[in-house]
């Protein structure tokens, strides 16, 4: 009978997972630092046996979710506790990890003298498929190299989704396998809106028309795939701007039918936060997501990526990204502004000005605690630099300091979006926060949550920019969750919605 | 030839399946403000009921327009992509031009032939104004010929133009089917004449100002 429980390891299992290290392999234990990076490690797995709370073995995977092959790291069960399956069930465990974040093939190393694990793994469905001579140091004894394959669900391997995202001014096409990104390509019409300070919707939707075919194509070049070896299709069918999402969802349509293949209406924020996938395997829940970009600025409570997003809060004005737009045409700075206030705030002192943190008020966090506005700190920058220039020109004052006026502003925008995401987390005991959009490309952004994130203790996600920006591979990603996890797909039916709520992950 | 898929979406939505340039299937869906929801089933529906497969498509003909932007583009964006996916071939029709051919069908005008006056075809373009163009008649393979236009302009002022230079036009009451954008296809093939040319006729630019002085922002919301 067992009398153990398996649960995740921990860093302060770290110490008795030592003690067993030592006793089990005392010619060629881990050191306490290899052992301490390994359960800390973004791309390993550690599980503990506990009996009486006492810490009886452990075993640990690892699996990059970049590759589709794990290994076993360790595993190790006390002497005394030997003999009654619990190294089968440690076994388990890590499969059935491996398994979640979708390996197909798990490899290990075995002593050559040691039939007992050898007869476990062979049960397990491993083989021995290689000898790697002298392994095991000093004792010079050799080692087994042994493999697994995974068998792959339903449709014999993971599903190959392209994903579609036009809800804003960039065209994406992304194909994914699994959890494994295969293209993301991106066309902006980011320039053609420059001279206009900011993104013109017909603009934008001209240009997703024009830009379709060219992006697909070359998706498809990049993943060496012909559209009949795509599975399904999924496409972003809001929130946006509605004559630029139509495109996408009428191009989405028309592909489906004309391949035969699903198509599956996704929610663009809630794609912003299954991009993880592809860096992690998964997207580890519950987290908060800060999603900041143009168009956007959500806070979202994410307790399971396909079945349980909540939006905590959202920008009741401009989006941060306008923010910066509009206040670096204040500062007779280019369209898009966030690189702009980024290059021109470099020497700049971010305390020089204290502009306003908007809702962050006792009243106003009251009724807007996880809500942000970013129209009176556009307005509170406008004042400043037009009384700054007007004094200069009387000569009561020095030149117009650009570098100080965007440091500050930058740092209230980052300030406000930081302080009310870590409040999000340590309200509701979440120990992770995950940033998305365009804005995270924003380096104070990023360091400041950073900074305040360790502070307090919470694991701070920021996937590559080339993820956090609009794209397709986040749509395809998100639409591989719904047909690895058997969702129907959507019918042909569903509309563009501007302002779908993050609750509809999936539009039916 | 093979079959056709038809589609436009430069009024309601628009679909319809031929062969030989003979209708098998057509569906109609008056509704201007709901392409994008009707696009999908509309062309599903037209293959069923016409009883052919994406792959047995050998063309794919849509409506540029001139039509109000945002519905246009959603029958233009679905050819565009049905091709891509059935391997289709793809050609560009102005929907205007689709109306004349109807329109002198029905006044039965036989092939390179004038009609007896030019042909006015308009179509609502919102905000008070009308696209249009004018048809002197049909060539030796059907097609209207287009003498002016397309352009967009207030009724009174396209009206205007024509009595001032002594044009006498006739009118069309027909609406743009994509029936109609099919059998122009047909006449365009056997002329020679297909265009591959998919572009969206807005006839219009964008809504938006381009600030002259960008830094004008600043002295606005704190006059």
């Amino acid at each position: 009978m067992s009398d153990w429980i398996i649960r995740p390891a921990t860093e302060t299992d770290l110490a008795a997972i030592m003690a067993i290290e030592h006793e089990c392999f005392p010619e060629d234990a881990w050191s306490q630092d290899n052992m301490h990076f390994e359960l800390l490690a973004h791309h390993t797995e550690y599980f503990v046996a506990v009996r009486d709370e006492q810490v009886i073995g452990y075993a640990g995977l690892s699996k990059v979710p970049s590759s589709d092959q794990g290994d076993v790291q360790t595993i190790a069960v006390l002497p005394s506790a030997r003999g009654f399956g619990l190294g089968r069930a440690l076994m388990d465990s890590l499969l059935a990890a491996a398994k979640r974040l979708h390996a197909r093939e798990i490899f290990l190393e075995v002593r050559a003298d040691n039939p007992v694990a050898q007869n476990l793994y062979v049960a397990l469905g491993f083989e021995h498929i290689d000898t790697r001579k002298n392994y095991y140091q000093p004792a010079g004894i050799d080692a087994w190299i042994m493999r697994l394959t995974i068998p792959q669900r339903s449709i014999g391997r993971e599903p190959v989704v392209l994903g579609i995202e036009s809800t804003c001014d960039e065209t994406g096409v992304g194909i994914v396998r699994g959890t494994t990104l295969l293209a993301n390509i991106i066309s902006s019409s980011m320039d053609e809106h420059a001279r206009f300070g900011g993104v013109v919707p017909e603009i934008a939707a001209r240009a997703h028309l024009e830009a379709l075919k060219p992006t697909l194509d070359k998706a498809l070049a990049e993943a060496k795939l012909s559209l009949h070896e795509i599975d399904a299709i999924a496409v972003a069918n809001g929130p946006g701007l509605g004559g630029a999402v139509m495109v996408g969802v009428a191009a989405a349509k028309a592909l489906s039918i004309a391949t035969g293949k699903p198509v599956y209406a996704v929610n663009h924020l809630v794609g912003h936060v299954g991009v993880d996938i592809l860096e992690r395997g998964q997207v580890e829940t519950p987290t908060v997501a800060l999603l900041v970009s143009g168009g956007h600025t959500s806070l979202l409570l994410v307790r399971d990526l396909l079945d349980d997003v909540e939006l905590l809060g959202e920008t009741i004005d401009d989006a941060a990204g306008e923010a910066f737009d509009k206040v670096a045409r204040v500062l007779g700075l280019k369209y898009p502004g966030g690189p702009e206030i980024d290059r021109a705030a470099a020497g700049g002192n971010p305390n020089a000005i204290r502009f306003p943190r908007g809702l962050t008020q006792a009243k106003d966090m009251e009724k807007h605690r996880y809500d942000f506005s970013f129209s009176g700190l556009k307005t509170a920058v406008a004042r400043w630099v037009e009384v700054a220039e007007a004094k200069a020109d009387s000569g009561e004052g020095d030149e117009l300091n650009i570098a100080d006026v965007a440091a500050s502003f930058r740092e209230a925008v980052a300030d406000v979006l930081v302080s009310k995401a870590v409040k999000a987390c340590l309200d509701h005991n979440v120990p992770r926060l995950l940033l998305g959009g365009g804005v995270v490309a924003n380096a104070r952004l990023r360091e400041l949550a950073a900074e305040r994130c360790a502070e307090a203790g919470i694991e701070l996600r920021i996937p590559a920019l080339s993820l956090c920006t609009d794209n397709g591979a986040m749509i395809a990603a998100l639409g591989a969750q719904l047909v690895m996890a058997g969702r129907k797909p959507s019918s042909l039916s569903f509309g563009a919605d501007s302002t779908l709520p993050v609750t509809t992950v999936q539009t039916h | 030839m093979g079959h056709v898929l038809a589609i436009d979406t430069s009024a309601g939505t628009s679909v319809a399946v031929l062969k030989d340039g003979v209708a098998l299937a057509e569906v109609e869906i008056a509704d201007t403000r709901s392409h994008t929801e009707s696009i999908g089933n509309a062309i599903q529906d037209a293959l069923s009921a016409a009883g052919v497969k994406p792959n047995q498509i050998k063309s794919v003909a849509v409506g540029r327009g001139p039509a109000p932007f945002t519905g246009l583009r959603v029958g233009i964006a679905a050819a565009l992509m049905f091709a891509e996916g059935s391997g289709a071939e793809l050609f560009g029709i102005v929907s205007l031009d689709a109306i004349a051919k109807q329109e002198f069908a029905a006044q039965s005008l036989a092939n390179d032939t004038a009609a007896e006056q030019p042909l006015l075809v308009t179509s609502d373009a919102r905000r008070s104004e009308h696209y249009w163009a004018l048809y002197s008649g049909l060539d030796r393979h059907g097609v209207p010929i287009c003498i002016e236009g397309p352009a967009v302009n207030r009724p009174a002022d396209i009206e205007a133009s024509l009595t001032e230079r002594g044009i006498v036009a006739a009118r069309t009451s027909l609406v743009i089917s994509a029936r109609a954008i099919g059998e122009l296809f047909e006449a365009q093939a056997a002329a020679g004449s297909l265009s591959h040319d998919i572009t969206a006729l807005y006839l219009r630019n964008p809504d938006a100002v381009e600030p002259k002085n960008l830094r004008d922002f600043g002295k606005k919301v704190s006059g």
